[in-house]
Protein backbone atom coordinates (compact mmCIF):
# COMPACT_ATOMS: atom_id res chain seq x y z
CA UNK A 1 0.00 0.00 0.00
CA UNK A 2 2.88 2.39 1.10
CA UNK A 3 4.03 1.98 -2.74
CA UNK A 4 0.78 2.96 -4.05
CA UNK A 5 0.89 6.22 -2.01
CA UNK A 6 4.26 6.80 -3.50
CA UNK A 7 2.90 6.68 -6.91
CA UNK A 8 0.11 8.75 -6.52
CA UNK A 9 2.10 11.68 -5.11
CA UNK A 10 4.70 11.08 -8.01
CA UNK A 11 0.94 11.05 -10.29
CA UNK A 12 -0.26 14.11 -9.03
CA UNK A 13 3.32 15.92 -8.43
CA UNK A 14 3.42 15.45 -12.74
CA UNK A 15 0.17 16.73 -12.77
CA UNK A 16 0.84 19.65 -10.82
CA UNK A 17 4.23 20.51 -12.80
CA UNK A 18 2.20 19.86 -16.24
CA UNK A 19 -0.42 22.59 -15.21
CA UNK A 20 1.61 24.89 -14.34
CA UNK A 21 3.29 24.25 -17.81
CA UNK A 22 0.30 24.85 -19.09
CA UNK A 23 -0.54 27.94 -17.81
CA UNK A 24 2.82 29.91 -16.86
CA UNK A 25 3.25 31.52 -20.52
CA UNK A 26 0.00 32.42 -20.31
CA UNK A 27 -0.70 34.07 -17.20
CA UNK A 28 2.67 35.33 -17.74
CA UNK A 29 2.06 37.22 -21.14
CA UNK A 30 -1.48 38.55 -19.62
CA UNK A 31 0.32 40.30 -17.45
CA UNK A 32 2.80 42.21 -19.40
CA UNK A 33 0.31 43.23 -21.32
CA UNK A 34 -0.53 45.35 -18.51
CA UNK A 35 3.10 46.83 -18.67
CA UNK A 36 3.90 50.30 -19.39
CA UNK A 37 7.82 49.63 -21.03
CA UNK A 38 8.36 49.11 -24.59
CA UNK A 39 10.36 46.07 -23.99
CA UNK A 40 9.28 42.99 -22.63
CA UNK A 41 11.91 42.55 -19.61
CA UNK A 42 10.91 44.20 -16.40
CA UNK A 43 7.73 45.03 -14.69
CA UNK A 44 7.39 49.44 -15.47
CA UNK A 45 3.99 49.94 -13.63
CA UNK A 46 0.46 49.42 -15.05
CA UNK A 47 -0.71 50.85 -17.87
CA UNK A 48 -3.95 50.80 -20.16
CA UNK A 49 -2.11 52.26 -23.01
CA UNK A 50 -1.18 49.26 -25.62
CA UNK A 51 -4.94 48.60 -25.44
CA UNK A 52 -6.29 51.76 -26.57
CA UNK A 53 -3.27 51.81 -29.22
CA UNK A 54 -4.77 48.21 -30.35
CA UNK A 55 -7.84 49.96 -31.33
CA UNK A 56 -6.45 52.62 -33.09
CA UNK A 57 -4.55 50.12 -35.41
CA UNK A 58 -6.10 50.12 -39.03
CA UNK A 59 -3.87 47.09 -40.00
CA UNK A 60 -5.20 45.03 -37.06
CA UNK A 61 -8.58 46.40 -37.32
CA UNK A 62 -8.37 45.04 -41.50
CA UNK A 63 -6.82 41.94 -40.53
CA UNK A 64 -9.63 41.05 -37.46
CA UNK A 65 -11.65 41.84 -40.26
CA UNK A 66 -10.67 39.41 -42.86
CA UNK A 67 -10.21 36.91 -39.93
CA UNK A 68 -13.91 37.01 -39.01
CA UNK A 69 -15.04 37.17 -42.44
CA UNK A 70 -13.05 33.85 -42.77
CA UNK A 71 -14.16 32.18 -39.89
CA UNK A 72 -17.82 32.64 -40.82
CA UNK A 73 -18.02 31.53 -43.89
CA UNK A 74 -15.45 28.79 -43.91
CA UNK A 75 -17.31 28.05 -40.94
CA UNK A 76 -21.19 28.01 -42.37
CA UNK A 77 -19.32 26.00 -45.74
CA UNK A 78 -17.74 23.38 -43.84
CA UNK A 79 -20.85 22.47 -41.34
CA UNK A 80 -23.16 22.64 -44.19
CA UNK A 81 -21.08 19.87 -46.11
CA UNK A 82 -19.99 18.71 -42.82
CA UNK A 83 -23.69 17.52 -42.20
CA UNK A 84 -24.48 16.16 -45.13
CA UNK A 85 -21.52 14.08 -44.98
CA UNK A 86 -22.65 12.50 -41.65
CA UNK A 87 -26.03 11.68 -42.76
CA UNK A 88 -24.65 9.87 -45.61
CA UNK A 89 -21.62 8.25 -43.39
CA UNK A 90 -24.82 7.13 -41.22
CA UNK A 91 -25.89 4.35 -43.38
CA UNK A 92 -23.36 1.43 -42.56
CA UNK A 93 -24.09 -0.59 -45.63
CA UNK A 94 -22.93 2.62 -48.01
CA UNK A 95 -20.63 1.39 -50.21
CA UNK A 96 -18.53 4.37 -50.69
CA UNK A 97 -18.01 4.32 -46.74
CA UNK A 98 -14.24 3.30 -46.42
CA UNK A 99 -13.24 5.19 -48.66
CA UNK A 100 -14.72 8.61 -47.97
CA UNK A 101 -14.01 7.71 -44.09
CA UNK A 102 -9.85 7.62 -45.68
CA UNK A 103 -10.41 10.78 -47.12
CA UNK A 104 -11.88 12.61 -44.22
CA UNK A 105 -9.33 11.12 -41.61
CA UNK A 106 -6.45 12.00 -43.05
CA UNK A 107 -6.78 15.23 -43.56
CA UNK A 108 -6.79 15.54 -40.22
CA UNK A 109 -3.41 14.42 -39.31
CA UNK A 110 -1.52 15.94 -42.36
CA UNK A 111 1.08 17.98 -41.22
CA UNK A 112 -0.43 22.16 -42.09
CA UNK A 113 2.45 22.62 -44.03
CA UNK A 114 1.71 19.90 -46.62
CA UNK A 115 -1.53 21.09 -47.13
CA UNK A 116 -0.73 24.67 -47.02
CA UNK A 117 2.14 23.90 -49.81
CA UNK A 118 0.07 21.60 -51.76
CA UNK A 119 -2.50 23.80 -51.90
CA UNK A 120 -0.06 26.70 -52.61
CA UNK A 121 1.03 25.61 -55.84
CA UNK A 122 -2.53 23.80 -56.89
CA UNK A 123 -3.41 27.79 -57.11
CA UNK A 124 -0.04 28.85 -58.87
CA UNK A 125 -1.11 25.91 -61.16
CA UNK A 126 -4.17 26.74 -61.93
CA UNK A 127 -3.24 30.42 -61.80
CA UNK A 128 -5.66 31.74 -59.27
CA UNK A 129 -4.90 35.36 -57.60
CA UNK A 130 -4.29 33.83 -54.23
CA UNK A 131 -6.63 35.94 -51.21
CA UNK A 132 -9.42 36.09 -49.73
CA UNK A 133 -10.99 33.27 -51.55
CA UNK A 134 -7.84 30.80 -51.82
CA UNK A 135 -7.99 31.27 -48.09
CA UNK A 136 -11.47 29.94 -47.83
CA UNK A 137 -10.87 27.08 -49.86
CA UNK A 138 -7.61 26.16 -47.79
CA UNK A 139 -9.83 26.81 -44.66
CA UNK A 140 -13.46 24.69 -45.41
CA UNK A 141 -10.69 21.61 -46.31
CA UNK A 142 -9.00 21.54 -43.20
CA UNK A 143 -12.36 22.56 -41.41
CA UNK A 144 -14.10 19.54 -43.26
CA UNK A 145 -12.98 16.60 -41.56
CA UNK A 146 -13.24 18.07 -37.88
CA UNK A 147 -17.04 19.15 -38.77
CA UNK A 148 -17.42 15.62 -40.36
CA UNK A 149 -16.39 13.43 -37.31
CA UNK A 150 -18.31 15.92 -35.10
CA UNK A 151 -21.42 15.72 -36.10
CA UNK A 152 -20.99 11.78 -36.97
CA UNK A 153 -20.36 10.69 -33.46
CA UNK A 154 -23.08 12.58 -32.16
CA UNK A 155 -25.05 10.78 -35.29
CA UNK A 156 -23.93 7.38 -33.74
CA UNK A 157 -25.25 7.81 -30.46
CA UNK A 158 -28.70 8.95 -32.23
CA UNK A 159 -32.16 7.76 -30.66
CA UNK A 160 -34.17 6.58 -33.88
CA UNK A 161 -37.43 5.61 -31.61
CA UNK A 162 -38.37 9.26 -32.42
CA UNK A 163 -37.79 8.90 -36.01
CA UNK A 164 -39.38 5.56 -36.30
CA UNK A 165 -42.13 7.50 -34.23
CA UNK A 166 -43.21 9.98 -36.44
CA UNK A 167 -42.81 7.69 -39.22
CA UNK A 168 -45.61 5.35 -38.02
CA UNK A 169 -47.34 8.31 -37.23
CA UNK A 170 -47.47 8.79 -41.03
CA UNK A 171 -45.07 11.45 -41.50
CA UNK A 172 -42.96 12.90 -44.74
CA UNK A 173 -39.82 12.52 -44.90
CA UNK A 174 -38.67 15.73 -45.19
CA UNK A 175 -41.16 16.63 -41.96
CA UNK A 176 -39.41 13.87 -40.10
CA UNK A 177 -36.25 15.42 -40.68
CA UNK A 178 -36.75 18.98 -40.03
CA UNK A 179 -38.98 18.34 -37.55
CA UNK A 180 -37.31 15.21 -35.36
CA UNK A 181 -34.19 14.58 -36.79
CA UNK A 182 -32.78 18.06 -37.46
CA UNK A 183 -33.20 19.58 -33.25
CA UNK A 184 -32.05 15.82 -32.30
CA UNK A 185 -28.96 16.64 -34.32
CA UNK A 186 -28.65 20.14 -33.05
CA UNK A 187 -26.32 20.17 -30.63
CA UNK A 188 -23.73 18.21 -33.05
CA UNK A 189 -23.67 20.38 -35.73
CA UNK A 190 -23.36 23.66 -33.35
CA UNK A 191 -19.83 21.46 -31.79
CA UNK A 192 -18.69 20.72 -35.00
CA UNK A 193 -19.86 24.54 -35.64
CA UNK A 194 -17.95 26.15 -32.92
CA UNK A 195 -14.76 23.99 -33.57
CA UNK A 196 -14.29 24.79 -37.23
CA UNK A 197 -14.48 28.36 -36.32
CA UNK A 198 -12.18 28.37 -33.65
CA UNK A 199 -9.90 25.84 -36.07
CA UNK A 200 -9.98 28.87 -38.58
CA UNK A 201 -9.07 31.72 -36.54
CA UNK A 202 -6.09 30.34 -34.98
CA UNK A 203 -4.50 28.79 -38.32
CA UNK A 204 -1.32 30.44 -39.57
CA UNK A 205 0.98 27.96 -41.68
CA UNK A 206 -1.97 26.68 -44.01
CA UNK A 207 -3.37 30.53 -44.40
CA UNK A 208 0.48 32.03 -44.67
CA UNK A 209 1.08 29.28 -47.59
CA UNK A 210 -2.77 30.38 -49.52
CA UNK A 211 -3.13 34.06 -48.56
CA UNK A 212 -1.99 36.73 -51.18
CA UNK A 213 -0.02 40.35 -50.25
CA UNK A 214 -2.52 42.43 -48.68
CA UNK A 215 -4.88 39.62 -47.45
CA UNK A 216 -3.77 39.51 -43.98
CA UNK A 217 -5.54 37.78 -40.80
CA UNK A 218 -4.48 37.94 -37.65
CA UNK A 219 -2.16 35.20 -36.75
CA UNK A 220 -0.49 36.29 -40.13
CA UNK A 221 -0.88 39.98 -38.86
CA UNK A 222 0.72 38.51 -35.38
CA UNK A 223 3.80 36.73 -37.14
CA UNK A 224 4.61 39.65 -39.37
CA UNK A 225 4.41 41.82 -35.95
CA UNK A 226 6.63 39.13 -33.56
CA UNK A 227 9.56 39.41 -37.00
CA UNK A 228 9.45 43.10 -36.88
CA UNK A 229 9.98 43.49 -33.09
CA UNK A 230 6.74 45.86 -32.92
CA UNK A 231 5.70 43.40 -30.28
CA UNK A 232 4.05 45.52 -27.47
CA UNK A 233 0.68 45.64 -29.03
CA UNK A 234 0.45 42.09 -29.57
CA UNK A 235 0.48 41.51 -25.35
CA UNK A 236 -3.02 43.21 -25.47
CA UNK A 237 -4.15 41.64 -28.77
CA UNK A 238 -3.24 38.17 -27.74
CA UNK A 239 -5.02 38.98 -24.33
CA UNK A 240 -7.92 39.80 -25.96
CA UNK A 241 -7.66 36.70 -27.77
CA UNK A 242 -7.51 34.52 -25.01
CA UNK A 243 -10.50 36.39 -23.64
CA UNK A 244 -12.75 35.66 -26.64
CA UNK A 245 -11.61 31.99 -26.36
CA UNK A 246 -12.77 31.48 -23.21
CA UNK A 247 -16.03 33.57 -23.81
CA UNK A 248 -16.68 30.30 -26.65
CA UNK A 249 -15.93 28.05 -23.91
CA UNK A 250 -18.40 29.15 -21.71
CA UNK A 251 -20.87 30.47 -25.12
CA UNK A 252 -20.57 26.58 -26.13
CA UNK A 253 -21.02 24.90 -22.75
CA UNK A 254 -24.42 26.95 -22.14
CA UNK A 255 -25.54 26.53 -25.36
CA UNK A 256 -25.20 22.60 -24.50
CA UNK A 257 -26.78 22.52 -22.00
CA UNK A 258 -29.95 24.79 -23.39
CA UNK A 259 -30.23 22.28 -25.99
CA UNK A 260 -29.73 19.16 -23.76
CA UNK A 261 -32.46 20.11 -21.29
CA UNK B 1 -24.82 -13.91 -35.20
CA UNK B 2 -28.13 -15.19 -36.93
CA UNK B 3 -28.64 -11.40 -36.87
CA UNK B 4 -25.46 -10.46 -38.99
CA UNK B 5 -26.16 -14.05 -41.63
CA UNK B 6 -30.12 -12.70 -42.19
CA UNK B 7 -29.01 -9.47 -43.55
CA UNK B 8 -26.26 -11.12 -45.60
CA UNK B 9 -29.28 -12.59 -47.66
CA UNK B 10 -31.47 -9.94 -48.15
CA UNK B 11 -34.79 -10.26 -49.69
CA UNK B 12 -35.97 -8.45 -52.99
CA UNK B 13 -37.52 -5.56 -51.24
CA UNK B 14 -34.43 -5.20 -48.80
CA UNK B 15 -32.53 -5.29 -51.86
CA UNK B 16 -34.05 -2.57 -53.33
CA UNK B 17 -34.03 -0.50 -50.13
CA UNK B 18 -30.43 -0.86 -49.96
CA UNK B 19 -30.01 0.33 -52.69
CA UNK B 20 -32.16 3.47 -52.84
CA UNK B 21 -30.58 3.86 -49.17
CA UNK B 22 -26.67 3.76 -50.83
CA UNK B 23 -27.47 5.75 -53.99
CA UNK B 24 -28.67 8.61 -51.05
CA UNK B 25 -25.24 8.17 -49.41
CA UNK B 26 -23.70 8.62 -52.49
CA UNK B 27 -25.24 11.97 -53.27
CA UNK B 28 -25.32 13.27 -49.59
CA UNK B 29 -21.36 12.96 -49.24
CA UNK B 30 -20.89 13.92 -52.95
CA UNK B 31 -20.33 17.18 -51.91
CA UNK B 32 -17.59 16.68 -49.60
CA UNK B 33 -15.98 14.07 -51.94
CA UNK B 34 -15.86 16.55 -54.79
CA UNK B 35 -14.38 19.11 -52.55
CA UNK B 36 -11.65 17.21 -50.88
CA UNK B 37 -10.77 15.30 -53.76
CA UNK B 38 -10.16 19.12 -55.57
CA UNK B 39 -8.51 20.48 -52.52
CA UNK B 40 -6.74 17.84 -50.78
CA UNK B 41 -6.12 14.44 -53.60
CA UNK B 42 -5.28 16.49 -56.09
CA UNK B 43 -2.94 18.97 -54.85
CA UNK B 44 -0.45 16.22 -54.33
CA UNK B 45 -0.91 15.39 -57.74
CA UNK B 46 0.50 18.92 -58.68
CA UNK B 47 3.42 18.77 -55.63
CA UNK B 48 4.53 15.53 -57.57
CA UNK B 49 4.13 17.21 -61.23
CA UNK B 50 6.11 20.30 -60.22
CA UNK B 51 8.62 17.98 -58.17
CA UNK B 52 9.56 16.96 -61.93
CA UNK B 53 10.03 20.60 -63.28
CA UNK B 54 12.99 23.52 -64.07
CA UNK B 55 13.14 26.00 -61.14
CA UNK B 56 13.01 29.76 -61.78
CA UNK B 57 13.47 32.81 -59.52
CA UNK B 58 10.14 33.58 -59.28
CA UNK B 59 7.72 30.22 -60.35
CA UNK B 60 8.62 27.41 -62.54
CA UNK B 61 9.12 26.68 -65.74
CA UNK B 62 7.05 23.68 -67.24
CA UNK B 63 10.36 21.63 -68.68
CA UNK B 64 11.08 18.31 -67.05
CA UNK B 65 14.08 18.16 -64.79
CA UNK B 66 15.18 15.65 -62.01
CA UNK B 67 17.15 18.14 -60.61
CA UNK B 68 15.26 18.21 -57.41
CA UNK B 69 15.88 14.42 -56.36
CA UNK B 70 19.46 14.45 -57.48
CA UNK B 71 19.47 17.31 -55.05
CA UNK B 72 17.82 15.60 -51.96
CA UNK B 73 19.78 12.20 -52.85
CA UNK B 74 23.18 14.33 -52.92
CA UNK B 75 22.89 13.91 -48.97
CA UNK B 76 21.61 17.23 -49.21
CA UNK B 77 19.11 17.59 -47.27
CA UNK B 78 19.57 14.38 -44.79
CA UNK B 79 20.64 16.81 -41.84
CA UNK B 80 17.03 18.60 -41.62
CA UNK B 81 15.31 15.72 -42.15
CA UNK B 82 17.13 13.61 -39.44
CA UNK B 83 16.79 16.46 -37.10
CA UNK B 84 12.71 16.80 -37.49
CA UNK B 85 12.57 12.90 -37.24
CA UNK B 86 14.71 13.20 -33.76
CA UNK B 87 12.82 16.67 -32.77
CA UNK B 88 9.11 14.26 -33.36
CA UNK B 89 10.41 11.40 -31.42
CA UNK B 90 11.53 13.63 -28.69
CA UNK B 91 8.52 15.44 -28.39
CA UNK B 92 6.62 11.55 -28.45
CA UNK B 93 8.13 10.25 -25.79
CA UNK B 94 8.01 13.33 -23.64
CA UNK B 95 4.27 13.97 -23.98
CA UNK B 96 3.65 10.38 -23.27
CA UNK B 97 5.80 10.77 -20.23
CA UNK B 98 4.08 13.47 -19.15
CA UNK B 99 0.55 12.73 -20.31
CA UNK B 100 0.00 9.51 -18.95
CA UNK B 101 0.22 10.57 -15.44
CA UNK B 102 -2.08 13.17 -16.04
CA UNK B 103 -4.67 11.42 -18.23
CA UNK B 104 -4.80 8.40 -15.54
CA UNK B 105 -4.95 11.36 -12.70
CA UNK B 106 -8.14 12.89 -14.54
CA UNK B 107 -9.80 9.24 -15.95
CA UNK B 108 -9.38 7.85 -12.82
CA UNK B 109 -11.42 11.54 -10.63
CA UNK B 110 -15.01 11.74 -9.44
CA UNK B 111 -17.38 12.48 -12.69
CA UNK B 112 -17.31 16.30 -11.41
CA UNK B 113 -13.36 16.95 -11.18
CA UNK B 114 -13.51 15.25 -14.72
CA UNK B 115 -14.98 18.00 -16.37
CA UNK B 116 -13.46 20.58 -14.89
CA UNK B 117 -9.64 18.89 -15.24
CA UNK B 118 -10.49 18.22 -18.85
CA UNK B 119 -11.47 22.16 -19.60
CA UNK B 120 -8.10 23.22 -18.17
CA UNK B 121 -6.41 20.86 -20.19
CA UNK B 122 -8.45 21.93 -23.45
CA UNK B 123 -8.06 25.90 -22.49
CA UNK B 124 -4.91 26.64 -23.47
CA UNK B 125 -5.47 23.90 -26.66
CA UNK B 126 -8.05 26.41 -27.61
CA UNK B 127 -5.51 29.68 -27.09
CA UNK B 128 -4.35 31.17 -30.34
CA UNK B 129 -1.40 28.62 -31.44
CA UNK B 130 0.96 31.41 -32.14
CA UNK B 131 0.04 33.31 -29.44
CA UNK B 132 1.04 30.39 -27.08
CA UNK B 133 4.26 30.22 -29.00
CA UNK B 134 4.52 34.43 -28.60
CA UNK B 135 4.37 33.67 -25.01
CA UNK B 136 7.04 31.27 -24.45
CA UNK B 137 9.55 33.52 -26.24
CA UNK B 138 8.45 36.37 -23.72
CA UNK B 139 9.42 33.71 -21.00
CA UNK B 140 12.49 32.22 -21.99
CA UNK B 141 14.26 34.48 -24.04
CA UNK B 142 17.56 35.98 -22.64
CA UNK B 143 16.05 39.23 -20.74
CA UNK B 144 13.01 37.42 -20.47
CA UNK B 145 10.49 36.29 -17.10
CA UNK B 146 12.68 33.23 -16.09
CA UNK B 147 15.82 34.46 -16.42
CA UNK B 148 15.00 37.51 -14.35
CA UNK B 149 13.22 35.55 -11.76
CA UNK B 150 16.32 33.53 -11.44
CA UNK B 151 18.57 35.88 -11.49
CA UNK B 152 16.50 37.79 -8.90
CA UNK B 153 16.66 35.04 -6.50
CA UNK B 154 20.01 34.93 -6.74
CA UNK B 155 19.74 31.37 -8.32
CA UNK B 156 21.85 32.10 -11.46
CA UNK B 157 24.41 34.85 -12.36
CA UNK B 158 24.19 35.05 -15.66
CA UNK B 159 20.77 34.17 -18.20
CA UNK B 160 20.58 30.64 -19.59
CA UNK B 161 20.44 30.74 -23.31
CA UNK B 162 17.70 28.95 -24.11
CA UNK B 163 15.94 31.10 -26.66
CA UNK B 164 17.18 29.69 -30.17
CA UNK B 165 18.42 26.64 -28.83
CA UNK B 166 16.79 23.29 -29.59
CA UNK B 167 15.99 23.09 -26.19
CA UNK B 168 13.26 25.66 -26.43
CA UNK B 169 11.80 24.17 -29.10
CA UNK B 170 11.46 20.80 -27.42
CA UNK B 171 9.73 22.48 -25.12
CA UNK B 172 7.23 24.59 -27.08
CA UNK B 173 6.49 21.42 -29.52
CA UNK B 174 5.70 19.71 -25.92
CA UNK B 175 3.59 22.60 -24.99
CA UNK B 176 1.59 22.29 -28.03
CA UNK B 177 1.21 18.53 -28.76
CA UNK B 178 0.54 17.68 -24.58
CA UNK B 179 -3.40 18.10 -25.19
CA UNK B 180 -3.31 15.91 -28.33
CA UNK B 181 -0.89 12.93 -26.38
CA UNK B 182 -3.30 13.69 -23.02
CA UNK B 183 -7.17 13.63 -24.52
CA UNK B 184 -6.69 9.70 -26.59
CA UNK B 185 -4.69 8.40 -23.53
CA UNK B 186 -7.79 9.82 -21.20
CA UNK B 187 -10.35 8.15 -23.34
CA UNK B 188 -8.68 5.16 -23.46
CA UNK B 189 -7.95 5.14 -18.96
CA UNK B 190 -11.15 6.04 -18.49
CA UNK B 191 -12.71 2.91 -19.97
CA UNK B 192 -10.56 0.72 -18.27
CA UNK B 193 -12.07 -2.29 -16.23
CA UNK B 194 -10.37 -1.28 -12.66
CA UNK B 195 -11.44 -4.43 -11.46
CA UNK B 196 -8.71 -5.96 -12.87
CA UNK B 197 -6.05 -4.04 -11.56
CA UNK B 198 -7.49 -4.81 -7.50
CA UNK B 199 -7.64 -8.59 -9.41
CA UNK B 200 -3.79 -8.38 -10.01
CA UNK B 201 -2.73 -6.08 -6.31
CA UNK B 202 -5.19 -9.10 -4.66
CA UNK B 203 -3.54 -11.82 -5.98
CA UNK B 204 -0.08 -10.26 -4.88
CA UNK B 205 1.64 -8.27 -7.92
CA UNK B 206 2.90 -5.29 -6.48
CA UNK B 207 1.86 -1.74 -7.88
CA UNK B 208 4.57 -1.28 -10.60
CA UNK B 209 3.76 -4.87 -12.21
CA UNK B 210 -0.26 -4.26 -11.87
CA UNK B 211 0.79 -1.07 -14.12
CA UNK B 212 3.38 -2.49 -16.36
CA UNK B 213 1.29 -6.41 -16.81
CA UNK B 214 -2.19 -4.74 -16.50
CA UNK B 215 -2.67 -1.04 -17.08
CA UNK B 216 -0.29 -0.15 -19.85
CA UNK B 217 -0.89 -3.21 -21.74
CA UNK B 218 -4.77 -2.36 -21.68
CA UNK B 219 -4.09 1.51 -22.51
CA UNK B 220 -2.08 0.55 -25.39
CA UNK B 221 -4.38 1.41 -28.25
CA UNK B 222 -4.46 5.51 -26.59
CA UNK B 223 -0.62 5.19 -26.33
CA UNK B 224 -1.10 4.35 -30.13
CA UNK B 225 -3.42 7.09 -31.49
CA UNK B 226 -1.71 9.75 -28.92
CA UNK B 227 1.93 9.22 -30.45
CA UNK B 228 0.22 9.17 -34.15
CA UNK B 229 -1.13 12.41 -33.32
CA UNK B 230 1.64 13.63 -31.70
CA UNK B 231 4.06 12.24 -34.19
CA UNK B 232 3.16 13.15 -37.38
CA UNK B 233 2.35 16.93 -36.88
CA UNK B 234 5.54 17.53 -35.15
CA UNK B 235 7.71 16.35 -38.25
CA UNK B 236 5.99 18.83 -40.80
CA UNK B 237 6.99 21.68 -37.53
CA UNK B 238 7.73 25.24 -38.88
CA UNK B 239 6.39 27.92 -36.81
CA UNK B 240 7.81 26.49 -33.38
CA UNK B 241 11.38 26.04 -34.93
CA UNK B 242 11.08 29.69 -36.73
CA UNK B 243 10.02 31.95 -33.47
CA UNK B 244 12.30 30.12 -31.17
CA UNK B 245 14.90 27.38 -32.42
CA UNK B 246 17.90 27.83 -33.61
CA UNK B 247 18.74 29.11 -37.27
CA UNK B 248 21.94 27.74 -38.06
CA UNK B 249 20.27 23.86 -38.46
CA UNK B 250 16.73 24.25 -39.90
CA UNK B 251 13.83 21.70 -39.71
CA UNK B 252 12.55 20.33 -42.56
CA UNK B 253 9.51 22.26 -42.35
CA UNK B 254 11.71 25.35 -42.27
CA UNK B 255 13.43 24.04 -45.39
CA UNK B 256 10.23 23.51 -47.37
CA UNK B 257 8.97 27.04 -46.70
CA UNK B 258 12.37 28.77 -47.87
CA UNK B 259 12.07 27.55 -50.84
CA UNK B 260 8.66 28.11 -51.55
CA UNK B 261 8.68 31.51 -50.19
CA UNK B 262 11.81 33.13 -50.27
CA UNK B 263 13.50 34.44 -53.39
CA UNK B 264 15.38 32.81 -55.11
CA UNK B 265 12.39 30.35 -55.00
CA UNK B 266 13.06 26.72 -55.67
CA UNK B 267 9.60 24.72 -55.79
CA UNK B 268 10.66 21.73 -57.17
CA UNK B 269 13.00 20.92 -54.39
CA UNK B 270 10.21 22.33 -52.58
CA UNK B 271 7.90 19.85 -53.93
CA UNK B 272 10.00 16.76 -53.65
CA UNK B 273 11.08 17.18 -50.32
CA UNK B 274 7.24 17.51 -49.36
CA UNK B 275 6.69 14.15 -51.42
CA UNK B 276 9.50 12.51 -49.05
CA UNK B 277 8.14 13.62 -45.73
CA UNK B 278 4.79 12.33 -47.14
CA UNK B 279 5.98 9.35 -48.13
CA UNK B 280 7.29 8.79 -44.34
CA UNK B 281 4.02 9.53 -43.05
CA UNK B 282 2.45 7.19 -45.58
CA UNK B 283 4.98 4.44 -44.08
CA UNK B 284 4.39 4.93 -40.81
CA UNK B 285 0.66 4.88 -40.97
CA UNK B 286 0.38 1.87 -43.20
CA UNK B 287 3.14 0.02 -40.60
CA UNK B 288 0.41 0.90 -37.37
CA UNK B 289 -2.20 0.08 -40.01
CA UNK B 290 -0.99 -3.33 -40.27
CA UNK B 291 -0.12 -4.00 -36.54
CA UNK B 292 -3.30 -2.66 -35.51
CA UNK B 293 -5.03 -5.10 -38.09
CA UNK B 294 -2.88 -8.07 -36.64
CA UNK B 295 -3.97 -7.24 -33.38
CA UNK B 296 -7.10 -7.34 -33.99
CA UNK B 297 -6.98 -10.74 -35.91
CA UNK B 298 -5.24 -12.12 -32.88
CA UNK B 299 -7.80 -10.68 -30.58
CA UNK B 300 -10.90 -12.14 -32.52
CA UNK B 301 -8.93 -15.48 -32.71
CA UNK B 302 -8.49 -15.55 -29.23
CA UNK B 303 -12.33 -14.77 -28.25
CA UNK B 304 -12.82 -17.60 -30.41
Amino acid sequence: MKTGKIYQKLNLTIFTLVMVFLYIPIIILIIFSFNNSKIVAGWKGFTFKYYLLLFQNAQIKTAFQHTLIIAVTSTLASTVLGVLCALGLENKRFSGRKMMSALIYIPLIMPDILMGVSLALLFNFLRVQTGMVTVFIAHVTFCLSYTVIVIQSRLAGFDYSLVEAAMDLGAKPWLIFWKVKFPLMLPGIIAGALLAFTLSIDDFVITFFTSGRGFDTLPIYVEGAIRRGTITTINALSTLMIGFTLFLVVVTKRIRKLLLT
Amino acid sequence: MSHQHRHNQPSLLETKDLSKRNLQSWLLSAPSLIWLTAFFSIPYLIILIYSLLTPDIYEVKFLFSLNAYRDIFSGLYFKPFYLSMRLAMITTMLCLLLGYPVAYLIARSSEKWKNILLILIIIPFWTNFIIRIFSWRIFLSTHGVMNEVLMALNLISSPIEIIRTDLAVIIVMVYVYLPYMILPLYSVIEKLDFTLLDAATDLGASNRQAFFKVTLPLSREGIFAGSILVFIPALGAYLIPQLVGNQNALYIGQIITYRIKNIPRNWPVASALSLVMLIIIAMILLTGYYIYQKRRIRKLHENR
